[in-house]
């Protein structure tokens, strides 16, 4: 359960921010993000509908080449 | 990939150990190290050990048992992420023995992803009660402290299960130090998230105190085979440190925010983890001031001190030995056979966190004889 997600912040309104990765858009609480400036673009990493951190571009590109690789493993072993 | 294939190259060029055994305490390490196979690509003689890493895993079965009965004789909504809601207790067949089987039973049972989806629903329905039956770790429970300290309905109340990950470590290396014992693992890698909330120092005491290699790491090929890099290179050099492979994650300090909200609204102390005992300083509850919003006390009649007692994994069932990196998943004796995904025994056949869980989906299907560690076959 402590798996995370990067995601792309499209908009932020509050403490909630949409973000978005590979096509799909959810709404994430920014409450434990209070004092890091976020702003449209940024990248962060998202655990349980929450973000937890920051991260540059490479961090999530890398995150999701391997999440990929996890959903195909797992399609081969279901 | 190209960077994987890198750290693979260099830790071919190494001399290896006869046995060097590194433990992760991540499912989600587990989960990287089972896919890609990366025991079958690293020399003889390294062993990639699963420990402590499944906060489902460990959740007590009175925990379990009060959730069930919870929605079965309070009539409330019980949410939980979805893992748990398959998770066996011991007791009759008559009776429901998960909360999957209590919803099957006419219970309100209901999957979560995000205590915000616990709030949604606590929202939908003002006139019923809603509880939130939340375990995991700190990276999880970070988030469920937000939860609260930003406001939740007054007919949402918590059922908290959450566990620091450290303590338990700590406990498996100093039972280590004990006569006759030895702690089980020559290094470890560090989880990344816990890592991310709680920042990499917590890990220090483990080279510190127990001289042990240490290496925070990421979920990526690339991030597990540098930590292993570097516990190997560690150990050869006999310099012995805390590195950080997922320090573009994993900042110095952690996230203090996270850190300062679990502190206004969790307490820690002394917790029972499953089939293991308890656990000092390892266990999260309500601070007074969110008292309120404390299922145990608002629904006192559900517990069940009858069921708090040590060792309490189904009959036959090794899940602790597992979950304490003492065994394989396939060397427990009910691995493969009476224990599947689709009819688990134990919590480690349940969550995608389990390592056996996790071993199966990656194709491990014969069992061994529950021999010597060094014997088992690497998936």
């Amino acid at each position: 359960m402590c798996l995370g997600i990067p995601m792309q912040i499209e908009h932020i309104d509050g403490l909630i921010a949409r973000c978005q990765a590979r096509g799909i858009a959810r709404d994430v609480n920014l409450m434990l993000m209070q004092g890091a400036p976020l702003s449209p673009g940024d990248f962060v990493m998202v655990h349980v509908g929450y973000a937890i951190e920051r991260i540059d571009d490479q961090a999530a590109r890398t995150a999701w080449e391997t999440y990929d690789a996890m959903v195909a493993g797992d399609s081969d072993h279901a | 990939m190209d960077e994987a294939r890198r750290w693979l190259e260099r830790i071919r060029a190494l001399p290896i150990p006869p046995r060097f055994r590194i433990m992760n305490v991540c499912g989600g390490h587990e989960r990287t190290i089972s896919m890609a196979g990366l025991r079958s690509l690293l020399p003889a003689g390294i062993e990639l050990i699963p420990g402590p890493g499944c906060p489902v895993c460990v959740c007590p079965e009175e925990d379990i048992f009060q959730a069930i009965r919870l929605a079965l004789d309070e009539k409330v909504t019980l949410v939980a992420f979805g893992d748990m809601l398959r998770v066996p207790v011991n007791g009759p067949r008559s009776e429901p023995r998960s909360l999957e089987e209590a919803r099957a039973a006419g219970a309100d049972v209901r999957p979560v992803a995000s205590p915000m989806e616990a709030v949604r629903i606590a929202r939908d329905t003002p006139g019923r009660e809603t509880v939130f039956f939340a375990a995991g770790f700190e990276t999880t429970m970070a988030p469920v402290a937000a939860m609260l300290a930003e406001g939740v309905p007054e007919n949402l109340s918590i059922l908290l299960s959450g566990r620091k990950t450290w303590p338990a470590v700590a406990m498996l290396l100093a039972d280590g130090q004990k006569p006759g014992q030895q702690p089980g693992f020559d290094a470890l890698i560090a989880p990344g998230h816990v890592s991310t909330i709680m920042g990499p120092e917590e890990w220090r005491f483990v080279p510190g105190q127990y001289g042990l290699p240490t290496a925070v790491a990421g979920f990526q090929n690339a991030s597990l085979l540098a930590a292993i890099y570097s516990a190997l290179r560690q150990a050869q050099s006999g310099r012995i440190f805390l590195d950080n492979c997922y320090a573009n994650v994993a900042h110095p300090g952690g996230n203090p925010q996270a850190q300062a909200l679990l502190d206004q609204v969790m307490t820690v102390g002394d917790a029972n983890w499953r089939g293991i005992g308890t656990i000092a300083g390892s266990g999260f509850a309500l601070q007074p001031a969110y008292g309120a919003q404390d299922a145990r006390r608002r629904f006192p009649d559900c517990s069940d001190p009858q069921r708090r007692r040590a060792g309490e994994m189904p009959p036959g069932c090794a899940c602790a030995q597992v979950v304490l990196g003492q065994i394989y998943p396939n060397q427990c004796p009910l691995y493969g056979r009476a224990c599947q995904p689709r009819h688990p025994i134990g919590p480690c056949m349940v969550s995608d966190e389990g390592a056996c869980r996790i071993w199966w989906a990656t194709g491990v299907r014969e069992p061994v004889s529950p021999e010597s560690v060094s014997s088992v076959e690497s998936p």
